[in-house]
């Protein structure tokens, strides 16, 4: 593994061939931090925010792409734009609020304007000069490539980069399974919830993508033992592409309606009264016809798209990590409701994610902490020459009859190994670009 | 909500104190099974997210521009606060940490609040309107040290000799949430 003075590992010396033995500078190291933000964060497709909070010309929100800021916004064409929040004057950021709707993107420092789209209007200074500047010139950097698939956009800085459909590939099969059970799709709801966590971008990720087999032992304290043997009994554990991963229970085709149906397990659902548990059961109803009898059946864990984009469906919360330095990230989490439910139903089901997730969740509180702990275990150099262990189910993945991608059991852990590959060669990617 | 206090006698006032200060005392020596002894069952505990709203051009030049209210996400918005709880997950939360693998408090948090600035809004009844701010002092081993301030709005119901929560909505102080847990009982 990981030997030699700084600068001269490669990838492969932190990752071995089968991602079953990781080194621990994966996630403190600076130079591999500065590698992942040229070869992935700089190339990938990354989530910037949902359809639902750009219903009209002007809508905006703030976004992040790796560390880059970025104003999503709702032109007056209607189209979708990405902008760096930062003017091209001298670098402040042009946009203060976390969403909102503007007709201008104002600088503080001299008053240059841009329209939502980025645009530069106005450099109210230049009437005093005689040679004007060509604002064609002057707009705010735009992300070259936006795109939305079911309400979802996403930003890439790669030109060049292979359509979001395809990017996202087979997980759109699993996606759907969540986003088109309901007739009007989802809707987030209000600004997302954002906290630094002393640990690498790459924890949560990964704890999101497939790591549901914690959750017998961390969350011991508050998951009942029951849950966690339907998860192991009924649980499945797919990876539809490196860094992609679903995990998921598929209940027996004569399970009861209440325990098939989404939202009913959450507290939300549980303490809602009749008006909720009527609602969710009338969509479990439609259920089959939406997305086919297999997927009516699929009760979702936790998923992942590569490489930071999580969505806890069991608890209805879409989730990005942003890298802020090898030792910190700031993630963003965002409750998730039915967008053709009454607003009392929404109200009550986003407790299904801030009663046990995001900040101030029971659940998440340990998961924040194992994070942390890990990090600060990453940090140890004297255990450099003992790398993790990821090997746990080595090859026992395969493909299904009926559900797209390599499919295992959840205790599994083929979902990292995968990411981790992809993580590997596209870092080596962008080292032999320099 | 009106934001002035209504007079109240000292010893109205010492009785409104000492709540707070042996519910403050209950919750740093971890005697979560008394501070659940505090509550009403039927209690709404709220904390909202606090976002960086838009200057409304309209309310320039006024002190509805910098209203504290508008940057809560509450229980009332389209929003989504970041507690919205009952009595059964504060009964979770006070029974999870004496469980041995409650591992986000194991160690537990050393934790020590000062709760100050304690005014009555507004009396109707047996029911108090009271607000009061909080400085809360965590450390934990393996954890950063924090310090939490917020500004809780209560409705008190008078019971006994003392008073039962009936109602708390916490106002944090935070721009960024650079804080180990927002799980904690404030």
């Amino acid at each position: 593994m990981l030997t030699g003075s700084a600068g001269t590992w490669r990838p492969a010396d932190l990752v071995n061939g089968d991602a079953s033995l990781i080194s621990r500078r994966c996630w403190t190291d600076p130079q591999v931090y500065a590698l992942e933000q040229r070869g992935i964060f700089g190339r990938a497709w990354l989530f910037l925010g949902h359809e639902s909070q750009l219903r009209n010309a002007g809508d905006f929100v703030q976004a992040y792409m790796g560390e880059t800021p970025v104003i999503l916004a709702r032109g007056g064409d209607m189209g979708l734009y990405a902008s760096i929040n930062s003017c091209t004057h001298r670098g402040l950021p042009v946009c203060r609020a976390d969403h909102g709707n503007a007709r201008r993107f104002i600088c503080p420092y001299h008053n240059w304007s841009y329209t939502v789209e980025g645009d530069l209007v106005s450099i109210p200074q230049e009437h005093a000069l005689q040679h004007r500047p060509d604002k064609r010139e002057l707009g705010l950097k735009r992300v070259p490539r936006v795109a939305s698939w079911r309400g979802l956009v996403f930003g890439s800085f790669d030109p060049d980069i292979i359509a979001l459909e395809d990017y996202l590939g087979d997980m759109r099969f699993y996606l759907d399974a969540f986003l088109q059970r309901f007739p009007q799709g989802i809707e987030f709801m209000g600004a997302p919830h954002r906290w630094l966590l002393d640990a690498n971008w790459k924890l949560p990720v990964e704890n999101q993508l497939g790591d549901v087999n914690h959750g017998a032992f961390l969350h011991s304290a508050i998951i009942p033992r029951e849950a966690q043997d339907t998860i192991e009994a009924l649980g499945y554990s797919v990876v539809t592409a490196p860094g992609h991963g679903a995990t998921f229970r598929l209940m027996p085709e004569d399970a009861p309606v209440d325990e098939v149906a989404w939202g009913m397990e959450g507290l939300g659902g549980l303490l809602g009264g009749e008006e909720v548990q009527a609602y969710l059961r009338d969509i479990q109803a439609q259920a089959a016809q939406r997305v086919g009898p297999l997927r009516a059946r699929m009760k979702g864990l936790t998923y992942g798209v590569y490489p930071n984009l999580s969505f806890l469906w069991s608890n209805a919360s879409f989730k990005v990590s942003h890298p802020r330095g090898p030792g910190q990230v700031e993630y963003w989490s965002w409750a998730v409701v039915p967008a053709d439910a009454p607003e009392s139903v929404k109200r009550a089901l986003r407790t299904n994610y801030s009663s046990f997730f995001g900040p101030g969740g029971l659940l998440e509180q340990e998961d924040a902490e194992v994070w942390v702990q890990q990090f600060r275990g990453s940090n140890i150099d004297h255990a450099d020459d003992h790398p993790y262990f990821y090997g746990l189910g080595l090859g026992e993945e395969r493909p299904h009859s009926e559900l797209p991608g390599l499919v295992s059991v959840t205790a599994n852990e083929f979902y990292a190994r995968h990411f981790f590959r992809r993580w590997r060669d596209d870092l080596q990617a962008a080292r032999e670009d320099r | 909500m009106s934001d002035e206090a209504v007079a109240t006698s000292p010893e109205q006032q010492r009785a409104l104190e000492a709540f707070y200060f042996r519910e403050a005392r209950l919750l740093d020596n971890r005697q979560f099974r008394q501070w659940l002894a505090l509550l009403c069952e039927d209690i709404r505990y709220l904390v909202p997210s606090r976002v960086n709203v838009q200057v409304d051009n309209r309310q320039r030049d006024q002190e509805a521009m910098l209203s504290v209210e508008r940057e809560l996400e509450g229980e009332d918005s389209r929003g989504c606060p970041i507690r919205e709880e009952g009595y059964l997950q504060l009964t979770l939360r006070a029974e999870r940490a004496y469980k041995i693998n409650a591992w986000a408090e194991q160690p537990p948090a050393r934790t020590r609040r000062l709760v100050g600035n304690v005014e009555l809004l507004a009396q109707e009844g047996s029911q108090y309107r009271v607000i009061s701010n909080f400085h809360l002092a965590y450390t934990r081993p393996g954890c950063a040290n924090a310090l939490y301030s917020g500004q809780r709005r209560d409705l008190l119901l008078a019971a006994g000799s003392g008073f039962r929560l009936q109602r708390r909505e916490v106002v944090l102080d935070y721009a960024e949430i650079a804080l180990p847990t927002l799980g904690l009982l404030f």
